[in-house]
């Protein structure tokens, strides 16, 4: 073919289409983040041998196999120990987590804690559907309250965990959430986020209209789109407050932490000189 | 059983600024191009790829203003603008 997707330079096209439903999120979003590494990329600041991609179980994580980078699909939650012992040993690799609430919220929660307490230096995107798709609609713990799913067909009777203000309470340099709906956005936010040292966490509110949508009533990809869109604000430097995360309310999207402190990576760097007089490391 | 590549899986229509082209073969007809284009240039088609799904087609090019809300918003890379 002649003429081919601007994308194609980065994506495993044998591989495409991908395993995913007709009109899920995923693919929306695994667009917004590889435009955000071409722009990078041809600014200078990334190098394309020297990303990987890290995923665990999921849907989501299904996600590191398409882009034409290096890629690790690792145990269910495991993805950011993996991504941590890369980095540690390869400074200079890019780490992209893709997980989805269930694999790095759930599963993954602890390990999400440490990273997050550590500022450890990788990019962790998580994207939303507000269920466990894979396995068949299960209760997450993103899930918002009332909502119907398969384990709870009278409704959601429990609070909905907001990732948000988690990762802002540890002490992330760079939180922010944003959603499938808002695609321009989406794809400026992460290419803040590449730039970022420290911990940069990137909440994507994502459709699910197979197993997630056919509970609420809104089968149809479109109208779960739509949904979703009309559910979403977006707040310029929002407090991390303002964070509403409510399937009644809706979802306020924007950069909720922005700040640069010395990451994982550098701490070391400098207990170490410290510690061996300079110069060892 | 191995199945034939059909020869033609690019649709390229040209109006008078962008062409809209549409990879049918990636197309899971999910609708979503359909409904976030600002100006109602594409519309569902009749005819269907090989995997069954009828790919969208440009049904109105002339209207385009080039905005790529469908290339940003299709999940599967089967959609895109250029100018010219």
């Amino acid at each position: 073919m002649a003429v081919t997707h601007p994308l194609d330079p980065y994506l495993r096209v044998d591989r495409i289409p991908t395993m995913w439903c007709p009109g899920c999120g995923l693919g929306i979003a695994l667009g917004a983040i590889l435009r955000a590494i071409d722009r990078r990329i041809e600014e200078g600041l990334l190098k394309k041998e020297n990303i990987a991609f890290v995923g665990g179980i999921g849907c989501t994580a299904r996600m590191t196999l398409y882009p034409y980078f290096d890629s690790a699909h690792v145990i269910h939650g495991r993805a950011i120990p993996f991504a941590i012992a890369v980095k540690v040993v390869k400074p200079e690799m890019k780490m992209v987590i893709v997980g989805g609430d269930g694999d790095i919220a759930a599963i993954g929660g602890n390990h999400l804690l440490h990273a997050l307490k550590r500022n450890a230096d990788l990019l962790v995107i998580m994207v939303n559907n507000m269920t466990y798709g894979m396995t068949g609609g299960q209760l997450a713990p993103t899930t918002p309250r009332g909502l119907y799913t398969t384990t709870t067909p009278y409704g959601n009777p429990e609070r909905e965990l907001n990732v948000i203000k988690l990762a802002a309470a540890l002490g992330a340099n760079y939180v922010a959430r944003s959603s499938i709906t808002h695609p321009q956005l989406l794809e400026r936010t992460i290419y803040k986020a590449l730039a970022k040292r420290g911990l940069a966490f990137v909440e994507v509110l994502s459709t699910c209209p197979e197993i997630f949508g056919r509970h609420i009533g809104l089968r149809n990809p479109v109208d779960l789109y739509m949904e979703l869109k009309k559910k979403v604000t977006v707040k310029t430097n929002p407090s991390i407050e303002e964070s509403d995360y409510d399937w009644g309310r809706g979802f306020v999207i924007g950069e909720f932490v922005d700040r640069d402190e010395p990451g994982f990576l550098d701490t070391y760097r400098e207990y170490i000189s410290k510690s061996f007089g300079g110069g060892a490391v | 059983m191995k199945l034939s590549t059909p020869a033609a899986t690019l649709i390229k229509t040209k109006s008078s600024k962008y062409a809209i082209n549409v990879i049918t073969e990636r197309c899971k007809e999910c609708g979503i191009c359909v409904a976030v284009c600002p100006t109602k240039v594409l519309a569902r088609g009749d005819s269907r790829n090989r995997r069954g799904y009828r790919y969208v087609v440009p049904a109105y090019p002339d209207k385009c203003i080039g905005c790529k809300m469908c290339e940003y918003s299709c999940p599967d890379f089967a959609i895109f603008v250029e100018a010219g």
